[in-house]
């Protein structure tokens, strides 16, 4: 059944997203367009109201993702939309999978927009030694290979935005158990999820510094020039930190949906 | 083998006793009426056989087993309100209700499309929310459930619509199925009654036969009801 349901959410996703995936495109060829034409004050400015929209359709992909995965949730679980969602003869357990796997597909999905609209509009082969130039700098300074900078830097962030949204679901669940204010008490009770998941985060970094020096040195001197090998323990260190947190977090929402809705 | 059993449910709100130690039981081929006046706990209770609210304690079985995913199979629920993705087509819908539910006929559903004057390929959105509660009325009654749960399904169509949509339930359910209608317009569903259940501030006030009520009495059940619930 899981299946099932993930087609019908993907689906719904697709339907609301799409218009932003293609004007984030659209946008960025005209902007490469504009461009690459013989410049005019008028093909000037239209070039920098492309670039605007370009920009503006990239961060509503991306703030979009976001807040649409929220909002289907609260409106499947416990708006209107629920009375069909639970009395689908599948479990709670597969409705809130099919949730995260959708939020994951799209946020891979956006994410994926964002670097394509991004090469589009401005790839050249000067624009791109440029990055990878300021990349090895970087990389250089911190020991690693510009691969594994660039992965671990793109898995950090994944897992960071990802991390927040599911706080956000723990934060409608739980809120949707008061019988007054929900929403009210959704966005406090995700909010403070939110910050206790990065103090346990910042808590267990700290626990693995009491045997590593080089890590411990972040906690004790506050400058950011501590050992270069430190970067690469934190890195891999945080990442999984963060996936046994997003685990434990998808164990606790589904524990609380198992244990019943009240559906206004 | 009863379908359904209620045993001492309770639901409370804030401190407040919506419903009050619930019992009944419902065998296979009834047409139920679940009567009372708005706020009386009707819908509170249909929501708890369907899993959208949880009991604050009792226990509800449907064919023997516990609210759940079994229990979703075999019941075929109409809700008092749209619930439907409004973005959706009404044969989005159909296929939705074909992918979920092995007991959906999709040919019954179409033709009951198209006697109610319903467009298939019709978004939701674009239709009045008496055109959409018929939708759901076709999609509920084109399973073949064990037991129909209708929460007001009159409440929302004009009277020229109501008697088709009678003749649709009795028409449309197997004789070993049952049907709890609850509603308020009494005098429209009496006809086709074998049980009624009174219900008033979170209590069963009376369970009956609808005959031997209307025998016992000497008069309809909505003139019971009309003096019953007297304001």
């Amino acid at each position: 059944m899981l299946n099932k349901l993930l087609k019908y959410d993907l689906k719904y996703m697709i339907k609301n997203m799409m218009v932003f995936y293609v004007l984030s495109i659209f946008f960025a060829f005209t902007t490469r367009l504009l461009f690459n034409m013989e410049q005019s004050t008028m093909i000037n400015i239209i070039g920098q109201i492309s670039v605007g929209c370009m920009f503006s359709m990239v961060i509503s992909t991306l703030i979009n993702t976001i807040m649409r995965s929220w909002v289907r949730f609260r409106n499947s679980l416990y708006k209107d939309e629920s009375y069909l969602t639970h009395t689908l003869p599948v479990t709670k357990n597969n409705i809130y999978n099919s949730k995260f796997i959708q939020t994951l597909i799209f946020f891979i999905i956006g994410f994926a927009i964002v670097i394509i609209s991004l090469f589009i509009a401005y790839y050249s082969k000067e624009n791109w030694q440029a990055i990878t130039r300021y990349i090895k700098t970087i990389t250089t300074g911190l020991n690693m290979s510009t691969t594994f900078f660039v992965t671990m830097f793109l898995i950090i962030v994944f897992l960071e935005v990802f991390n927040a949204i599911q706080c956000g679901f723990l934060g409608i669940i739980l809120g949707h158990q008061r019988n007054n204010n929900k929403l009210g008490y959704s966005v406090t009770i995700g909010f403070i999820v939110y910050i206790i998941a990065q103090t346990i985060i910042l808590g267990l970094v700290y626990v693995y510094g009491l045997f590593d020096p080089t890590v411990m040195e972040l906690f004790e001197t506050g400058n950011i020039n501590i050992e270069v090998t430190a970067f690469k323990t934190l890195a891999v260190l945080s990442s999984a930190l963060y996936i046994v947190i997003i685990y434990i977090m998808s164990i606790i929402c589904k524990s609380a949906l198992n244990k019943g809705v009240n559906i206004e | 083998m009863k379908l359904l059993e209620v045993k001492h449910i309770n639901k409370t709100f804030d401190n407040k006793d919506v419903l009050k130690d619930i019992n009944f039981d419902i065998t296979g081929g009834r047409i139920i009426g679940l009567l009372g006046k708005n706020g009386a706990g009707k819908t509170t209770l249909i929501k708890l056989i369907n899993d959208l609210l949880t009991p604050t304690s009792g226990e509800i079985l449907v064919k023997g087993k516990k609210v759940g995913v079994e229990t979703k199979k075999v019941i075929s629920y109409l809700p008092e309100r749209t619930y439907l993705n409004k973005q959706m087509k009404v044969s989005e819908v159909i296929e939705l209700f074909k992918d979920f539910y092995e007991d959906f006929d999709e040919e019954k559903a179409k033709k009951l499309l198209i006697d109610l004057d319903l467009d298939i390929n019709e978004r939701l959105t674009k239709m009045s929310k008496g055109m959409q509660e018929k939708v759901q009325l076709v999609l509920v009654m084109s399973r073949k459930a064990d037991l129909y749960i209708l929460d007001e399904p009159l409440g929302g169509v004009d009277p020229a619509t109501r008697d088709y949509i009678l003749d649709t339930i009795l028409s449309n359910f197997n004789e070993k199925a049952s049907v709890i209608i609850s509603t308020h317009l009494i005098s429209d569903i009496e006809r086709i009654l074998d049980e009624v259940i009174f219900i008033d501030k979170g209590k069963i006030v009376l369970q009956s036969d609808a005959d031997k009520l209307r025998n016992k009495e000497k008069t309809s059940i909505d003139e019971i009801f009309r003096r019953m619930f007297k304001c």
